[in-house]
């Protein structure tokens, strides 16, 4: 496989929070060839074993969402504009005057309406619009919109996929297809290993509304000891440094008292013999990822977290280094390779 | 004609850098008139008609568009800009631009959601608080392929939508462009002049050198301009509206037209069936301003297709109301003489 590809692929699909259908098949799709048996759920987790474990071998998942922040139809109004709510942390600040695609029983692309100036001039507060103010301008009729759109439908802004200088890459949903894609690259890279651990990956859904899809699917996976992948702040000027990770530096691996401590002292040894760039992320509680539920599973699950670094979170411009994407799979699969060795 | 739009409205040409929209009109200009290009990069054409009139007549629309100019990069290879023309800062965030002089993408962002404050959430972002991140890691690395001066474009997808919309970026004033070429590779009754001028996003400036230079008893020019037809508008503060045709203006915060043009427009469109409407409010400006006011006066009128989202990355217009400001401003170049 090649990674790129795999990236642009998965982000070419779509998956609006409990709405996964697309995103889920492409990933399924992808994720065949090593998990043949791989499926997905009436949620939209998809899950697969890769190596069921022997007796006495960990049971180890791997974790990406496989959901993306985007809007929910709520209304229709009598002029055929529709109103929205947000699935999941939309920045409302960028809204206005996006191009979207509503996903409807046809795909109908239009644009968020902007007030002109002459509108808006008055108003010096520069107060950003609630979500249920923005209006969604698909240039039909309320009776045209309604053969096509029902609400709960789902809308995207629209993105182009773009490759940067070096290795970085900005498109829509990096967040968390990048890592779903990191987990794909590392089984690539474990390819004809005898692993002593039982190997199992899920995509879970519906992270972004609540880290809902992983509770499910990581029930049902049964993991001694999990890892979760998921994308983290890159510094940009306006950020505190302190609060983020360098874009390029490798993957930010997550040390917090709700993630297994040795997993992360690890994953950081392992990284320093490997010669693998890591940086560190440390959190002081939850980590807002699928890691925080998929802990406290059954019976509980000894956690880790590896974080891609990546700039613009929650908007159609997110953007990642690909060299951190390569670098957190050949952590993985160093890591992969060792656990449940002479334990 | 809609072949043309879409070619112009990709075309990249910000004020003061409008080269590639003029080389792309003179290419299909060339075997129907005689052209110069002037000091300010103005492309003056001069067709020739079934007749020489007394009175000399300019036709004119701008070939520059909104966009953003990079100020300064700096250490750590973000690019500073600053915009070109009236774009609202409202929809520049979380948009990728296109430096077109080597064709780097960019996006402009800002730290996540999630590490903003409640007041920051809240509060529209400056332009001049945002940056051009190219995945440069320094200024070096950055000045391989920009450099202050450069200008971007959005980088937005032109198509057509619901019922018979397009959007596009640039269709300010690109609309007006592909209705002049249309109309100088037609069969026309008098001798006139075709300007497409530069510099009218930042103060009417191409317009006002051409129309020296041309020096017109009659001007029409030929623009697009906003429409506020979106629910929860009142009627009069949404000027004009999508659908209802060409717009024929009184009055606007540039220029008081021609009240018998005015009173000709209409009474053309009642003739020849062509919807036309008029502003309900007096807003917004063209190259009128510039052009009625040039040496001893111009009798200007304008004609122009109404526009939603006006200077943001997605123009919107309704196909039917192009066609009608085609049709309008060739009836009046046929009566205005």
């Amino acid at each position: 496989m090649e990674l790129l590809q795999t990236i642009e692929t998965l982000c070419g699909a779509v998956g609006v929070s409990g709405q996964e259908h697309s995103a889920a098949a492409a990933a399924l799709n992808l994720l065949k060839e090593y998990a043949p048996n791989a499926e997905i759920d009436p949620f939209h987790n998809v899950y697969g074993v890769v190596r069921l474990a022997k007796e006495g071998q960990p049971a180890v998942v791997l974790d990406a969402h496989i959901d993306e922040i985007g809007m929910i139809v709520t209304y229709v109004d009598t002029h055929g504009f529709l109103k929205v709510s947000a699935c999941g942390g939309v920045d409302r600040r960028l809204v206005l005057g996006q191009e979207v695609i509503v996903h409807g029983r046809q795909e109908l692309h239009g644009v968020v309406a902007a007030m002109p100036p002459h509108l808006t001039a008055g108003d010096d507060s520069g107060k950003v619009s609630e979500i249920e103010q923005i209006l969604i301008d698909v240039g039909l009729t309320r009776d045209e919109v309604k053969k096509v759109v029902a609400l709960g439908d789902r809308v995207t802004i629209k993105s182009g996929f773009h490759s940067l200088l070096g290795s970085r890459i900005a498109s829509k949903s990096l967040d968390d297809r990048s890592c779903v894609a990191v987990i794909l690259r590392t089984l690539e890279l474990l390819k004809g290993q005898d692993l002593s651990c039982g190997l199992s990956v899920m995509f879970s859904a519906q992270e972004e509304t609540g880290e809902r899809g992983a509770m499910i699917a990581g029930y049902q996976l049964k993991p001694d000891i999990a890892v979760a992948l998921d994308v983290s702040f890159a510094h940009t000027p306006d950020a505190d440094e302190t609060k983020c990770g360098k874009m390029g530096a490798g993957p930010m691996i997550g040390m917090a008292p709700t993630l297994d401590r040795e997993l992360s002292q690890r994953f950081v040894t392992l990284a320093q013999q490997n010669q693998i760039p890591y940086q560190t992320e440390v959190m002081g509680g939850a980590t807002g990822t699928n890691a925080d539920a998929i802990g406290v599973l059954r019976g509980g699950v000894r956690m880790g977290l590896l974080s891609v670094p990546l700039k613009y979170m929650h908007t159609p411009i997110e953007m990642v280094d690909l060299s951190d994407c390569e670098a957190t799979a050949r952590l993985l699969a160093a890591f992969l390779s060792e656990i449940g060795k002479g334990e | 004609m809609w072949e043309r739009v879409e070619h112009y409205s990709r075309l990249n040409g910000v004020s003061g850098d409008e080269s590639a929209v003029r080389e792309a009109i003179i290419e299909e200009v060339k075997a129907y008139c005689q052209y110069e290009v002037d000091a300010l990069g103005n492309l003056i054409c001069f067709k020739k008609g079934m007749v020489t009139p007394d009175k000399k007549l300019m036709l004119c629309a701008h070939m520059d568009e909104v966009g953003f100019i990079v100020t300064h990069i700096t250490d750590g290879g973000m690019l500073k800009f600053t915009t070109v023309g009236g774009i609202d800062s409202r929809v520049v965030l979380g948009r990728a631009v296109n430096l077109y002089r080597t064709g780097t993408i960019g996006v402009i962002g800002t730290k996540a959601i999630h590490q903003q404050t409640e007041q920051e959430r809240e509060t529209v972002v400056k332009v001049e608080d945002m940056f051009i991140d190219i995945g440069a890691s320094s200024r070096e690395e950055a000045m391989n392929v920009v450099r202050p001066g450069d200008c971007a474009v959005f980088c937005t997808d032109y198509e057509e939508f619901g019922d018979g919309l397009l959007k596009g970026k640039a269709l300010d004033d690109r609309l007006g462009c592909a209705v002049l070429v249309e109309l100088i590779r037609s069969k026309l009754k008098f001798d006139m002049y075709f300007v497409f001028t530069t510099q009218e996003e930042v103060g009417l400036r191409g317009a006002k050198a051409a129309a020296y230079s041309v020096n017109p008893d009659f001007a029409v020019v030929v623009e697009t301009t906003t429409a506020a037809d979106l629910s929860g508008v009142s009627e009069q503060k949404q000027v004009c509206a999508l659908g209802k045709g060409a717009v024929v203006g009184f009055m606007d915060r540039a220029t008081i037209y021609d009240r018998e043009l005015y009173a000709l427009a209409y009474k053309l469109a009642v003739e020849k069936k062509i919807t036309a409407q008029t502003k309900t409010m007096v807003a917004g400006g063209n190259d009128a301003g510039a052009i009625h006011t040039s040496r001893g006066g111009v009798r200007t009128i304008a004609v122009s297709v109404p526009s939603r989202y006006l200077h943001s990355g997605v123009c919107t217009v309704k196909k039917e109301d192009v066609k009608a400001v085609l049709k309008l401003v060739y009836e009046l170049t046929e009566t205005i003489l």
